[in-house]
């Protein structure tokens, strides 16, 4: 049995298709699912755009070799992956896999659009209960007991932290549905590092925690979302003041990396002293839904998606993250992000 | 059907466990060996973006040290006799030399957070330095 008999009885539709969207070879679940038709959709597949190149084009534009990308075909969505390149036919081919993820398209984005909405409607009336709670605290000379001040102290802490959750949730909801876009305005690094400290200041000082920052003025200005890199930065203050014991330091800091004389990328570092992470833990903190198994000094433990979220917005910045860790010394996330001139 | 395969790339040399190196040199040889450990290993991998969490690590232990001292932000370093009669022995830096201008004996650790045109972590790390180098001293 060759490799062509098993490719002709396998239940998924594949074909060999050329770089003019030609189909060199099918096998019978290609020709049953999309019969004499293909030719039709495939050409659609080849022409270009607004500039852009069609779903076929990117197989061979790519280097990506295990490129896959959602193709819409005759009403549903088929999930379309490169298997390897052939050079059989004359001209550039590819031998292409099809998958129908139509069911599993609709649930994702019918998850997505729930989310949103309960997300959207906690925050109103979540909105509503904060600005109460600040309306009654800041009366000054009010006549209510010191313990009823401490009780509505923390549920003004509580209530700060449901919406943190909430946005959390939000952010990922707008990840996971696509409608995540970054802005290129020019922003100033510095300006970023120095709001995210200090609104996490209060938090730390009331967990004795000190929160530092720990770059100079010349950071260079870089192109992006400020609101998108300020909520970053605040994600990862935010993640180290839960694992950041009493008496604690947590410093925020801007390296500048040049190539010669003009700076390169900026590497920001959110350093603190807690217990650390497990070295077969670290590479998945960035993973949505994961937590370490070192239980949170404080706030709980959380969506598991702060640092997914921060991945996200840094990557669509061009730029990557890492992490370093010493169990029982402490941690540092380090986030590059490219030096870019705005347009 | 024959395939087109791309060259392989020549294997990467292999990357150190610096979380094992750093924790054990830590614990053998303290922060200060560490960190000068660090800024060697930086400069033979210049790309290795964990390599600056380390040191940043070991410099926010470094820093936390310091501040750890029994009257905190109350502490008021002095120059030390060594640095007092034989400066030059001392090789500071530019923030280093900045910063032991504005010792005086009288000015606790919060006024010279305060007067230092560094920001806080660098300033604090600097006095650790200073201290570590013997130029300063912290009474108890």
């Amino acid at each position: 049995m060759n490799n062509y008999t098993i490719a002709e009885n396998l239940k998924s539709p594949i074909a060999i298709i050329t770089e003019r969207g030609a189909v060199a070879w099918r096998n019978h679940a290609f020709a049953q699912q999309f019969g004499t038709d293909a030719q039709q959709w495939l050409k659609e597949g080849v022409r270009a755009v607004a500039g852009e190149s069609g779903w076929l084009q990117g197989f061979f534009v790519s280097d990506d070799e295990q490129r896959t990308v959602d193709v819409e075909i005759e009403g549903r969505t088929y999930r379309v992956e490169r298997i390897l390149a052939v050079a059989d036919y004359g001209e550039p081919a590819v031998a292409l896999w099809f998958e129908d993820v139509t069911a599993q398209r609709e649930m994702e984005q019918a998850k997505s659009d729930f989310t949103s909405m309960i997300v959207h409607d906690l925050r109103g009336p979540l909105s509503g209960i904060q600005g109460t709670l600040e309306f009654v605290l800041s009366q000054e000379g009010s006549k209510i007991d010191s313990v009823y001040t401490d009780l509505l102290q923390e549920a003004q802490r509580e209530s700060e932290r449901m919406m943190a959750l909430i946005n959390e949730l939000l952010d990922f909801s707008k990840i996971e549905s696509g409608n995540f876009t970054v802005e290129s305005e020019p922003i100033r690094m510095a300006g970023i590092l120095k709001r995210a400290v200090r609104s996490l200041q209060s938090v730390a000082s009331r967990d004795e925690i000190f929160l530092l920052t720990a770059h100079g003025r010349d950071v260079p200005q870089i192109v992006g979302s400020v609101e998108k890199l300020t909520q970053a930065i605040i994600n990862l203050i935010s993640n180290s003041l839960k694992f950041t014991p009493k008496g604690g330091l947590i410093s925020v800091g801007a390296q500048i990396v040049r190539n010669g004389e003009s700076p390169e990328a900026i590497v920001v570092t959110v350093t603190d002293s807690g217990m650390g992470i497990k070295a077969a833990e670290i590479q998945q903190i960035w993973e949505k839904y994961k937590q370490t198994r070192n239980k949170s000094l404080r706030g709980g433990g959380g969506t598991g998606l702060g640092l997914y979220i921060v991945k996200q917005i840094v990557e669509a910045h061009g730029g990557e993250v890492t992490v370093a860790s010493i169990e029982g010394v402490g941690t540092s996330m380090v986030v590059r992000l490219p030096v870019k001139r705005a347009a | 059907m024959s395939s087109v395969r791309t060259p392989s790339a020549p294997p990467a040399p292999p990357i150190p466990e610096w979380s094992r190196l750093v924790g054990d040199a830590l614990k053998q040889y303290g922060a200060w060996h560490t960190y000068g450990k660090l800024m060697e290993a930086r400069a033979a991998y210049p790309n290795d973006l964990s390599l600056r969490g380390y040191t940043e690590i070991i410099r926010n232990t470094i820093v936390r040290d310091f501040m750890s001292h029994p009257k905190g932000m109350q502490m008021v370093p002095k120059l030390s006799a060594e640095f007092l009669t034989n400066f030059d022995r001392f090789n500071l830096s530019a923030q280093e030399g900045y910063l032991v201008s504005l010792i005086d004996g009288r000015l606790d650790l919060q006024k010279l957070l305060i007067l230092s045109p560094f920001d806080q972590f660098t300033t604090l790390f600097n006095l650790a330095k200073l201290q570590h180098e013997r130029a300063i001293t912290i009474p108890q």
